[in-house]
């Protein structure tokens, strides 16, 4: 199954996908939850803290170092990126915006 | 005065960027109030029916340039121009100029979106205060949407996913050498959520709003509390903020 919550700013998207991962992986799925936004704020829904949601680096960052020649497949970035969160999710963000790029929206 | 409103989605700024249009106006300033936003927001807060329609297609030309499409103000339309013609009046006077919002699935934006920035290249400057209310998250405020305003104003609520985005926003701000970045916190519950949000962000917080259960109602009406509430809790704030930044800018 693969889920994606979308809608206006600050109306719960977040939430609503926090509470979501951690139901399914509490009723024994595997599960993984994608930070899709470029101002990744997830991980602090799902638990593992602010520090740590603060810390985390992005699949596209590891992948424009180069980091991704030395992972075989997504399931293994996602692993080698990703963290543990609590109930057994998985998270993993796939972008966030840390320097100005010029003449991009 | 030139303002931008930024912060993480759904913190107040909408809300608090057409209030602050309406008071700057109040206070006697001929002002321009820019969404640029895709997502509705600051019509409500204006005190305006909300619509899609941004710059209409024909202010718009396209044009090639080394191969690649490009856009801008039709021929002879200056940006001061199409103030003039296409903002809508919002109550006080108040001109107010959006970017189109995303109306369905085939929506190409593309003509709206560079169109729209050209605009903000070329607007109006002497005897007009600006203030922008820019669409949520870090997604480069600064350089694009923003970059027309000599203060950015990050909204923060004392929530830890508010305060980490007030944390990059103040970063970005710094790689970016944009003008001046300060804070305003809102949704503030207690004595020490503003002191909390300097100290969690670096930025200096040059006003507070109160959580306001007046401003929530407002907002499920589609009105702008300037009209349902004029002299509580977040009118009195967003006096005083206007305020505060008109006295910073007389002594720079
Ligand atoms: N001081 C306040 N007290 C109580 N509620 C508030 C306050 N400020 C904003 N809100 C509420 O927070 C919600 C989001 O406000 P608003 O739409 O202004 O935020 P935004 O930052 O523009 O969001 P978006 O990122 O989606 O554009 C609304 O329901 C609004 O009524
Ligand atoms: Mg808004």
């Amino acid at each position: 199954m693969k889920i994606a919550v979308v809608g206006k700013g600050g109306s719960g998207k977040t939430t609503t996908s926090a509470v979501l991962a951690r139901t399914f992986a509490r009723h024994g799925h595997d599960t993984l939850a994608l930070d899709c936004d470029s101002n990744p704020n997830l991980g602090i829904s799902l638990g593992i803290g602010e520090e740590a949601t603060e810390a985390l680096v992005s699949v596209r960052d590891a992948v424009d170092a180069g980091e991704e020649q030395h992972a075989t497949s997504m399931d293994d970035l996602v692993s080698r990126f990703g963290v543990d969160a609590p109930d057994g999710v998985r998270l993993a963000v796939v972008t966030a915006i840390q320097n100005p790029e010029p003449d991009c929206p | 005065m030139r303002v931008a409103f930024v912060g993480k989605g759904g913190v107040g700024k909408s809300s608090l960027s057409g209030s602050f249009a309406r008071v700057l106006a109040e206070a006697g300033e001929r002002v321009l109030a820019i969404d640029s936003d895709p997502m509705p927001g600051m019509a409500f807060s204006l005190g305006l029916e909300q619509s899609d329609a941004g710059l209409p297609d024909d202010a718009v030309e396209e044009y090639e340039e080394d191969g690649r499409q490009r856009y801008r103000l039709r021929e002879g339309l200056t940006g001061t121009d199409a103030v003039e013609q296409y903002a809508q009046r919002a109550p006080g006077g108040v001109h107010f100029m959006q970017l189109g919002k995303a109306r369905g699935p085939q929506w190409n934006n593309r003509r709206q979106h560079f169109g729209f920035q050209r605009l903000l290249d070329d607007l109006p400057g002497d005897g007009w205060s600006i203030v922008g209310d820019l669409p949520g998250g870090t997604r480069q405020p600064f350089l694009t949407w923003g970059r027309y305003a000599r203060t950015f104003l990050v909204v923060i609520e004392p929530t830890p996913a508010s305060l980490l985005t007030g944390r990059r926003l103040a970063r970005l701000a710094e790689t970016a050498r944009a003008p001046r970045v300060v804070a305003i916190a809102n949704k503030v519950r207690e004595p020490g959520d503003a002191e909390r949000v300097s100290s969690r962000t670096g930025l200096d917080v040059i006003g507070s709003v109160p959580f306001d259960p007046a401003l929530a109602d407002a907002d499920r009406l589609g009105k702008a509390v300037l009209d349902t509430d004029p002299d509580g809790p977040t009118a009195t704030a967003v006096r005083s903020l206007v305020q505060t930044l008109q006295k910073s800018e007389e002594q720079s």
